[in-house]
């Protein structure tokens, strides 16, 4: 019983270590030998310790609690890279750990940059990506601020007029444009909401004084507005993301093996791997990131947490329960 | 420090203010009214809660802000101790109440914010809820342990458990849930972003909290009897584990990770 304290007081001071010396250095420093080694004994005692101490064995929720760390532990250890190195060698099965993929719209790829950035290994089907959408939250919002720190925030309604007090005037969104380009034509310059591939979010904005000319302005949501010694405003056009989805499509030999909208909570399954909604391209939503991972290991992570809550809930609690019930009853 | 001049401000103030009162009056030992004025003080925190709801429209438990407003409905908790477990320190929640209220209505930033996609999931709810249910269980279970190492017991009329029965049987209590967090947290990971654990500080120290209590299981188990005064320690080690995870890390720039939409 000694041992076990020692090694669970281990552990809390490896994971305060691992909290300052941040996640990259603590999944590095997680696969050193030494540290396997420690897992790797941790996992005996635990068998040990069933073994030894008929009291885990005898009571259920005791046993229910040790053998789901140790399910817990095992697949965690069996779902690592030296884990799949260890499959590789004793099986042959090799298998990507983690990656990610970068595919563009309309294009399909089965090459995974490996979690080093260096490696590229290949799936052995393809992923197609059909359509990437990126969807805001509505309405969005035009941010005015004024140089003493008063600020409005006004909903992005085209030709609905908005009062900003009788200091200031009136503000009007005459226009909001998905991809702003300005085009020349023969000598004038012409100014489109461009329908080609790209992303220049941008509002056109009449702000009328109380006294004075309206003046239209262009505010750009990726590009800060640069602010003249006249301007008693401060223009930001911000939108919030709800949502990224990308649609895909498996391709296997030859035949379209599955499809899914995938999103953030909401990856696909497919052929030992989830792929999840990683990233995107920020410039041009053209091509979406999706992060590769081995589902090697899960279930049996995943039923070991099932034994360690269940075990912690009926030992803590219900058979408590359950005894009152009975004692009542008799 | 800020003080909030809107109406959510106005609740929170009022709850704080009508927990004080209940504080002082319960020592003044007018106990019903000091339990009329705890109700009371609930019935605003409640109120104040789904008026945030009402105004975010999601459950309001995405930052700083939000969880301490969540964290200042502790009657409930107050009340289970006090009646099924039989432990004391009825007057010592009034307090606790106002003290996380304090941050809430002075401190964090309540501009309300729209849920990234991460959070836009049916665990989101219910990962977050357990947590903060089983922190103010463990804070609870914390002024036991201080209890008891102050040497003070409850009143011999009341029928109430000794301090360090009290801390065990709350600590029974909390770490089912706290357990319940963890693996929700990372079955949840696994979902949005691939990794059932990143190692993200927010995850290690929630980790360690977690491992603080097993070890006051197994410590409590071998050396209990001897030593109460060390499973007391072990109590309040666990809630300063505890404190670092829901503020040290996502206020400070020394840990930077996943966790960080939660300031």
């Amino acid at each position: 019983m000694w041992v076990a304290l020692a090694l669970i007081v281990f552990l809390l001071f490896l994971s305060i270590y691992g909290a300052f010396i941040g996640a990259a250095r603590a999944k590095s420093f997680i696969s050193r030998l030494p540290v396997v080694a420690y897992w790797s004994a941790f996992l005996l005692l635990l068998i040990l310790g069933l073994v030894v101490f008929r009291r885990l064995v005898r009571v259920p929720g005791l046993l229910l609690i040790h053998t789901g760390c140790v399910f817990i532990l095992a697949g965690a250890m069996w779902s690592s890279e030296n884990g799949h190195k260890l499959q590789k060698k004793l099986f042959g099965i090799d298998k990507i750990t983690t990656g990610q993929m970068r595919i563009h719209e309309g294009h399909s790829d089965n090459h995974v940059i490996l979690e080093d950035n260096k490696q590229i290994k290949e799936l052995p089907f393809s992923i197609e990506l059909k359509d990437f959408q990126i969807e805001y939250y509505k309405p969005e919002y035009l941010h005015i601020q004024t140089r003493d720190g008063q600020g409005w925030r006004i909903p992005v309604e085209i030709d609905t007029e908005f009062p900003l007090g009788p200091e200031f005037g009136t503000v009007k969104i005459l226009k909001a444009f998905e991809n702003f380009k300005i085009t020349i034509e023969g000598e004038s310059k012409k100014i489109i909401d461009d329908p080609q591939p790209g992303s220049n979010p941008a509002l056109e904005v009449q702000i009328t004084p109380p006294q004075g000319q309206a003046t239209n302005r262009y505010v750009f949501e990726r590009f800060g507005g640069h602010a003249r010694p006249e301007d008693k405003f401060a223009l930001s056009y911000r939108r919030v993301i709800s949502d990224y989805i990308s649609r895909l499509r498996i391709i296997k030999d030859n035949k379209v093996a599955a499809e899914k909208d995938i999103e953030v909570n909401h990856p696909l399954s497919f052929g030992g791997y989830h792929f999840y909604q990683h990233s995107y391209d920020a410039e041009a939503g053209q091509y979406t990131v999706l992060m590769v991972v081995s589902n090697t290991g899960l279930a049996v992570v995943y039923a070991g947490y099932w034994m360690l809550c269940i075990g912690v809930i009926w030992h803590l609690w219900l058979r408590h329960i359950v005894a009152r019930i009975k004692l009542k009853n008799a | 420090m800020e003080i909030k001049y809107s109406i959510q401000g106005l609740l929170i103030y009022a709850t704080i203010a009508a927990y004080l009162c209940a504080f002082v009056t319960s020592l003044l030992r007018r106990e019903k009214t000091g339990h009329i004025l705890y109700l009371f003080g609930f019935a605003i925190a409640v109120f104040s809660f789904g008026y945030r709801w009402y105004h975010v429209r999601h459950v309001p438990l995405q930052n700083l802000f939000e969880v301490f407003l969540c964290l200042g409905m502790i009657y409930p908790v107050s009340l289970f101790c006090r009646r099924i477990l039989r432990v004391g320190g009825y007057s010592a929640d009034m307090l606790i109440g106002a003290i996380v209220l304090f941050p809430a209505g002075f401190v964090f930033n309540a501009e309300p914010q729209q849920l990234p996609p991460a959070l836009q999931s049916w665990l989101f709810t219910p990962h977050v809820a357990v947590y903060m249910l089983s922190y103010i269980i463990m804070a609870k279970a914390t002024f036991q342990a201080i209890s008891q190492l102050a040497g003070k017991g409850p009143n011999p009329n009341e029928n109430l458990l000794p301090p360090e029965q009290a801390t065990y049987r709350i600590i029974c209590i909390g770490f089912p849930l706290l357990t319940l967090g963890l693996v929700l947290g990372s079955y949840w990971g696994k979902k949005a972003w691939g990794d059932y654990w990143g190692w993200d500080p927010k995850e290690l120290w929630s980790l360690a909290s977690w491992l603080v209590y097993v070890g006051y299981f197994h410590f409590r188990y071998m050396f209990g009897k001897k030593h109460p005064r060390i499973n007391s320690a072990w109590a309040i080690a666990g809630m300063a584990a505890i404190i670092i995870t829901l503020l040290w890390v996502n206020l400070s720039r020394l840990f930077p990770g996943l966790h960080s939409y939660a300031t």
